[in-house]
């Protein structure tokens, strides 16, 4: 295998986990969130800071524990989820649709700026780094070894999440988030307590964002400001739209699409006349062209095709039922 | 005026409320009886709909009280007042569109157990399961009654709006409150479907469910009520059985006029 299908499949791995999180909270609970992103930032964070030790000066940053990777990753996720209430407790109280994500994208941008600006929490724009090969040594992994193992943590992780998600899914918590996306004062007449099953299913969401967080931490080895930009959430939204909302095959075939081909097809471009070689001269034209193909699938899909390739599943009643009144209307 | 005759099922004292000068619901005060039907009527702007929210909880009331089973409602969120057993429908019917028709009268009963995010992982197994199998027979059971059997595994968004209707009704019969509050059900039914409709009422009184209807449509409120309320600029102004207000002058000037003079 080459290095380079690893890191392919590895990241796809990690970016699954990012979008069934995502899809608890738009594709069920119905949330257009755009604080998302910045779940899966606290979570590398976190593991990062209780992982690669104390500050060498003039780096400054929070904690700085050597702790085992695994212990650091359940820090990380409680952390991030005590964040995503934090936000959920605010924005889920009254705000509904775009007020909703208008509160959530002024939350990401506070949290952006703070790991930017505020230096002794995670070292500002410089941002952490050191985090190399976590649990290699336990196993005595040389690098190559390494990238196997890595590949395969992170593939075993997607498939737990995905289980996990297939449960929720099809489980009556999972039914009563759906009936809060169909219409929630529904729900509530009927005896949903909406406010906190929302809740509930954000901080679910936000829990899986900081876990694909640490994961990626320990892909990336290192997390900064440059690394995550709040719109980076749109790719995981045309991921889950492309696949179909609320249907976590749908997420997942979303994700090979979205997160993998497109991200990876501009790699194969040829090289424009006269501009030189694209990968090595012209990064930006790449990054240009990524952006301009998800917009453009985004607004196809939005357009011909809003429910997805594999649109959300309803449980399909194959019992007899006979009605004993006439048909009417 | 004649007395309810049974003990009140709701009980609604000095309830109102204020939109900034408008006065919506206007010290408003009226029983209605256990194990009846009674009518709501009134013009356009009484406060019927306001009246509505206050008791259900989906708007707080200025000042007043309900209450319902001897026990004061106001200040409680609506999830609370649903699973106190007091249940009411909308004006448009609020179905679960994306959901089809079977999910939609399942998921009208809450479940404690089951609906806690571990409940719900947890719930795919034993005593769990059961109630999960008797729920769904249960489903198909009321909806095979409203004649929606054959419509069960469609999509609720896709329904006719009259059938949206029914579903709503076999969504009540799925949660069995002690007390519905079905607000206009007949808006945009066919007199057919109006009829089942009426049936469907005596049989939610068969099964020990009580009934509020907010209605504009009078043949339906003289067909299915045995006391009726009329208000007008958000206070009652009269009430007692349909045929008795008819010939009272506040109500006719109020409300009825325009059909009486035709």
């Amino acid at each position: 295998m080459s290095a380079y299908l690893i890191s392919v499949l590895t990241e796809g791995a990690i970016f699954g986990i990012m979008a069934l999180g995502l899809n608890v909270i738009w594709g069920w609970s119905g949330d257009f969130d755009l604080a998302y992103y910045g779940y899966i930032a606290v979570g590398a964070y976190m593991t990062l800071v209780l992982t690669i030790g104390p500050a060498q000066a003039p780096a400054e940053y929070i904690l700085g524990q050597q702790l085992p990777y695994p212990v650091a990753v359940v820090i990380a996720v409680v952390t991030t989820m005590a964040v995503g209430l934090v936000v959920g407790l605010i924005a889920l109280r009254h705000l509904r649709g775009i007020y909703f994500s208008i509160v959530t994208l002024g939350a990401v941008y506070v949290m952006y700026v703070i790991a930017g600006q505020f230096v002794p929490l995670f070292d500002g724009y410089n941002g952490l780094s050191g985090l190399f090969d976590p649990m290699g040594d336990v196993f005595g992994l040389d690098y190559q070894s390494y990238q196997y193992f890595f590949l395969g943590l992170s593939l075993v992780m997607f498939v737990i999440v995905y289980a996990f998600m297939a449960r929720v899914s099809s489980s009556r918590f999972g039914m009563a988030l759906r009936t809060l996306r169909e219409d929630e004062r529904a729900a509530a007449a009927f005896g949903r307590d909406i406010y906190r099953l929302k809740l509930k299913g954000y901080v679910l969401g936000a829990a899986l964002g900081g876990f694909a967080g640490a994961l990626f931490a320990a892909y990336l080895t290192a997390f900064n400001p440059s690394a995550w930009s709040p719109v980076e959430v749109i790719v995981l939204y045309s991921a889950v739209l492309v696949g179909g909302r609320g249907n976590i095959r749908g997420v997942v075939l979303g994700v090979l699409i979205m997160g993998v081909l497109v991200q990876e097809s501009t790699r194969f471009l040829p090289d424009l006349p006269g501009l030189g070689q694209l990968n090595t001269d012209h990064p930006q034209v790449l990054l240009a062209m990524r952006g301009a193909i998800i917009g453009l699938v985004l607004v196809l899909f939005l357009r011909f095709r809003p429910r997805g390739l594999l649109p959300e599943r309803r449980f399909v009643d194959r019992q007899p039922a006979i009605d004993v009144a006439p048909r009417s209307a | 005026m004649s007395a309810p005759a049974a003990a009140p099922a709701l009980e609604v004292r000095g309830l109102t409320k204020h939109f900034g000068g408008v006065v919506a619901v206007d010290a408003c005060s009226f029983e209605a009886p256990l194990g009846q039907v009674t009518g709501l009527i009134g013009p356009n702007g009484a406060g019927k709909s306001t009246a509505i929210d206050l008791i259900s909880g989906f708007k707080l009331p200025d000042s007043g009280t309900v209450l319902f089973k001897g026990r004061p409602l106001e200040g409680l969120a609506p999830h609370v007042i649903a699973r106190l057993g007091l249940i009411r429908t909308f004006q448009s019917p609020r179905e679960w569109p994306g959901l089809t028709v079977l999910e939609n009268v399942v998921m009208a009963r809450w479940d404690a157990g089951r609906e806690s995010f571990f409940g719900g992982l947890l719930g795919l197994r034993g005593e769990q399961r059961a109630r999960a199998a008797s729920e769904l027979s249960k489903a198909r059971e009321i909806l095979g009654e409203f004649g929606l059997a054959n419509l069960r595994n469609e999509l609720a968004g896709n329904l006719s709006g009259g059938q949206k209707r029914l579903v709503e009704f076999a969504r009540i019969r799925m949660a069995q409150p002690e007390l519905v509050i079905l607000d206009e059900p007949m808006g945009g039914v066919n007199p057919v479907l109006g009829e089942r409709m009426a049936l469907a009422i005596e049989a939610f009184i068969a099964s020990g469910t009580s009934v509020i209807v907010v209605e504009h449509n009078l043949p339906f409120i003289e067909r299915v009520t045995q006391h009726v309320i009329v208000m007008a600029q958000g206070s009652v102004i009269a009430e007692g059985p349909f045929e008795t207000l008819r010939s009272n002058q506040d109500v006719v000037d109020a409300y009825l006029g325009e059909q009486v003079r035709q």
